[in-house]
């Protein structure tokens, strides 16, 4: 069985190659269509990725942050304010949006990772209402309800080639290409080097994590600001993206939002399975706020999320499926250990 | 010296935050799950007295009893359905917790489906002020004070004086040894959820007449509940009631001075609690 062996020789590389090609034709998707709901599905979805991997990342701590959104605003007001309001150009506010949500992401996470566990769920959801409300109400910063209409990024011309944000969705889709990838690519390094192994530990036994010397609030607060960094990063450029900026946007249903698309999509993988729940629940709520019933959005999400959590347990979101998928392929009988759920991982 | 009226009204919310609090320690307790969507029962127990009240024409008092035995069973169906699936070995609290997430959106959703987006007053209920010469307070946030009142006295009835009170005592302390003493732990956790959400569904239901009746009416006292837990100390049932009451009139004076911006002071006050105390007020530490 010549041709048998090859196939199973390659077996490994099978899966990656397609991964590969979805890239590609993701990457050229803007040659196929143009078409502008198709592509502002796919940057929205891409800009919730990201937030949903900063999300994925601080769960690999053990800590469930349910205030993710309020750094999204977070980097979504710095930006709107610094471009519109103080006229600094694009690209700087862009990454101060960032560097500050980041360090609000510090500042909490130092005080309240000491405790962890439950208290820091509570106080970032109520840090999530606190920026809410704090928009809402500092009209003379943030025009309050009535927010800040964004401006384009200006032109980028490189030789005679001109990047013109104004002119269509195209750039802003391989802006978020880009994003999505160099984010991907950092939170994967993270997760597979030694830090990554640390912060498992810290989840799944704090105590022998302490002993082995492990300071577990510092390893929570690393994970908590890059976190914040990331996905105040992914709001500057969605706000950009949508034009305006109001408290509406990012809201605690956002926040559960972020943290249904990694349930759905999957925590055992840091990057797949953020970006799968993220495309998945982003177009099916784009789907479903077409339909003329009010709130089954609300319905719907919170059905999916509970029945992916009763049928495909412990992290293994729709991201697993894709595993099985090949596995069934080659017929393999594949005894696995999910990360996250071993007690000690060595890198 | 802020009015009287306003220490009331911080005293009417207090009671809320307290009796919310009160369960979702009780839950936690026993569970040693925090029930995130507790605020929905809340609000589906403000919908229940309303449609008995104004549909089916049954008295008000009589019908917050039947919005805590349907919402209360409700409860027990969740925890039954899904909680006990997502609590075995080797299910972190992620997966629970994700769950009691989603289920909040979920009962929103469902709520604001089958009932419409509207809210909607009741204000007929109890009319009528009693007319201090100082001060005035209407009979509907009497009947909040008197309400609270009534179930903690009947709940410290409930823990202390009964079999099941005891059983529950004793799961929270050591469920193993409980269980070995002939406790089902399983069982104990079925009721104390139920008594959790019948208490939320029965809260909802007397500030039914006092506020109105919306899907999104639980958000608020949800976190302001589960700031009171932090502040009180987790697991804590004294710290619960304690934290309550701090909550609820702090809000409410803080809200006269500077209008607005009273969550913030709130919220900054739970996170300088947190630094000097990070086990909570009432907290005995790990849990």
């Amino acid at each position: 069985m010549i041709i048998g062996e090859h196939y199973f020789a390659n077996r490994n590389l099978i899966p990656k190659v397609v991964i590969g090609a979805l890239v590609v034709l993701l990457a050229a998707f803007p040659l196929i269509t143009t078409d502008v709901v198709t592509l502002s599905t796919l940057i929205s979805s891409g800009i919730w990725a990201i937030a949903a991997m900063g999300f994925t990342l601080v769960l690999r701590t053990g800590q469930f942050s349910m205030g993710q959104a309020a750094f999204m605003a977070i980097g979504g007001y710095v930006s709107a304010i610094l471009t519109v309001r103080l006229g600094i150009p694009y690209w700087p506010s862009f990454l101060a949006a960032g560097v500050i949500s980041g360090l609000i992401a510090l500042m909490i996470g130092l005080i309240v990772l000491r405790a962890g566990g439950i208290s820091f769920s509570i106080i970032t959801i109520a840090f999530g209402e606190i920026v809410r409300i704090v928009a809402l109400n500092w009209g003379s910063v943030t025009k309050g309800a009535t927010g800040i209409v964004t401006r384009a990024p200006a032109p980028i011309t490189i030789g005679n080639f001109e990047i013109n944000f104004a002119a269509g969705v195209v750039p802003y889709y391989y802006f978020m290409f880009f994003l999505v990838i160099v984010s991907g690519l950092f939170f994967w390094q993270i997760d597979r080097t030694r830090i990554g192994g640390t912060f498992r530990s810290v989840a799944a036994n704090p105590i022998l994590a302490e002993h082995l010397g492990v300071h577990l609030m510092w390893y929570r607060v690393i994970a908590f600001t890059v976190a914040g960094v990331f996905t105040g990063l992914a709001g500057a450029y969605y706000v950009t993206f949508l034009g305006v900026m109001n408290p509406l946007i990012f809201d605690l249903w956002k926040s559960v939002q972020i943290m249904m698309m990694t349930i759905v999509g999957g925590w055992s993988s840091i990057v797949g399975g953020p970006i799968i729940g993220a495309a998945v629940l982003y177009s099916l709520g784009n789907y479903l706020s077409r339909l003329p019933i009010p709130n089954i959005q609300y319905l719907v999400f919170g059905a999916v999320v509970v029945l992916v959590l009763l049928f495909l347990p412990k992290g293994t979101g729709l991201v697993d499926l894709w595993g099985k998928f090949w596995r069934k392929v080659f017929r393999e009988v594949e005894e696995y250990e999910l990360p996250g759920e071993s007690s000690q991982e060595d890198e | 010296m802020p009015p009287a009226g306003i220490w009331i009204d911080g005293l009417v919310q207090s009671c809320i935050y307290m009796t919310m609090a009160f369960g979702m320690v009780l839950v936690f307790s026993i569970l040693g799950i925090l029930n995130w969507a507790h605020g929905q029962f809340y609000m589906l127990g403000g919908f229940v007295v309303y449609y008995a009240v104004t549909a089916a024409g049954i008295p008000f008092p009589l019908s917050l009893l039947i919005s805590g035995v349907i919402v209360g069973g409700l409860g027990m169906v969740v925890e039954k359905v899904i909680i006990e699936r997502l609590t075995g070995p080797g299910y972190g609290l992620l997966a629970v917790t994700a769950a009691t997430m989603a289920l909040i959106f979920f009962f929103e959703g469902a709520a604001g489906m089958a009932f419409g987006l509207m809210a909607k007053g009741m204000a007929t209920v109890l009319p009528g002020v009693l007319d201090m010469s100082s001060f005035s307070i209407s009979y509907q946030k009497i009947a909040v004070i008197a309400f609270t009142l009534i179930i903690m006295v009947a709940m410290y009835i409930v823990l202390n004086r009964t079999k099941i009170g005891k059983a529950i005592r004793a799961t929270a302390q050591q469920p193993d040894a409980a269980s070995l003493y002939g406790v089902s732990v399983g069982r104990v956790s079925l009721i104390v959820m139920g008594i959790g959400c019948a208490l939320a569904a029965m809260a909802g239901g007397i500030m039914g007449p006092v506020q109105s009746v919306d899907p999104f009416m639980g958000r608020i006292p949800m976190i302001m509940s589960l700031l009171a837990i932090v502040i009180g100390g987790l697991g804590s049932l004294t710290g619960a009631i304690a934290g309550g009451i701090i909550l609820g009139l702090l809000n409410s004076v803080i809200a006269y001075k500077i209008s607005y911006f009273s969550e913030v002071v709130l919220f900054v006050m739970v996170i300088a609690i947190l630094l000097i105390r990070p086990q909570g007020l009432f907290g005995t530490g790990a849990k």
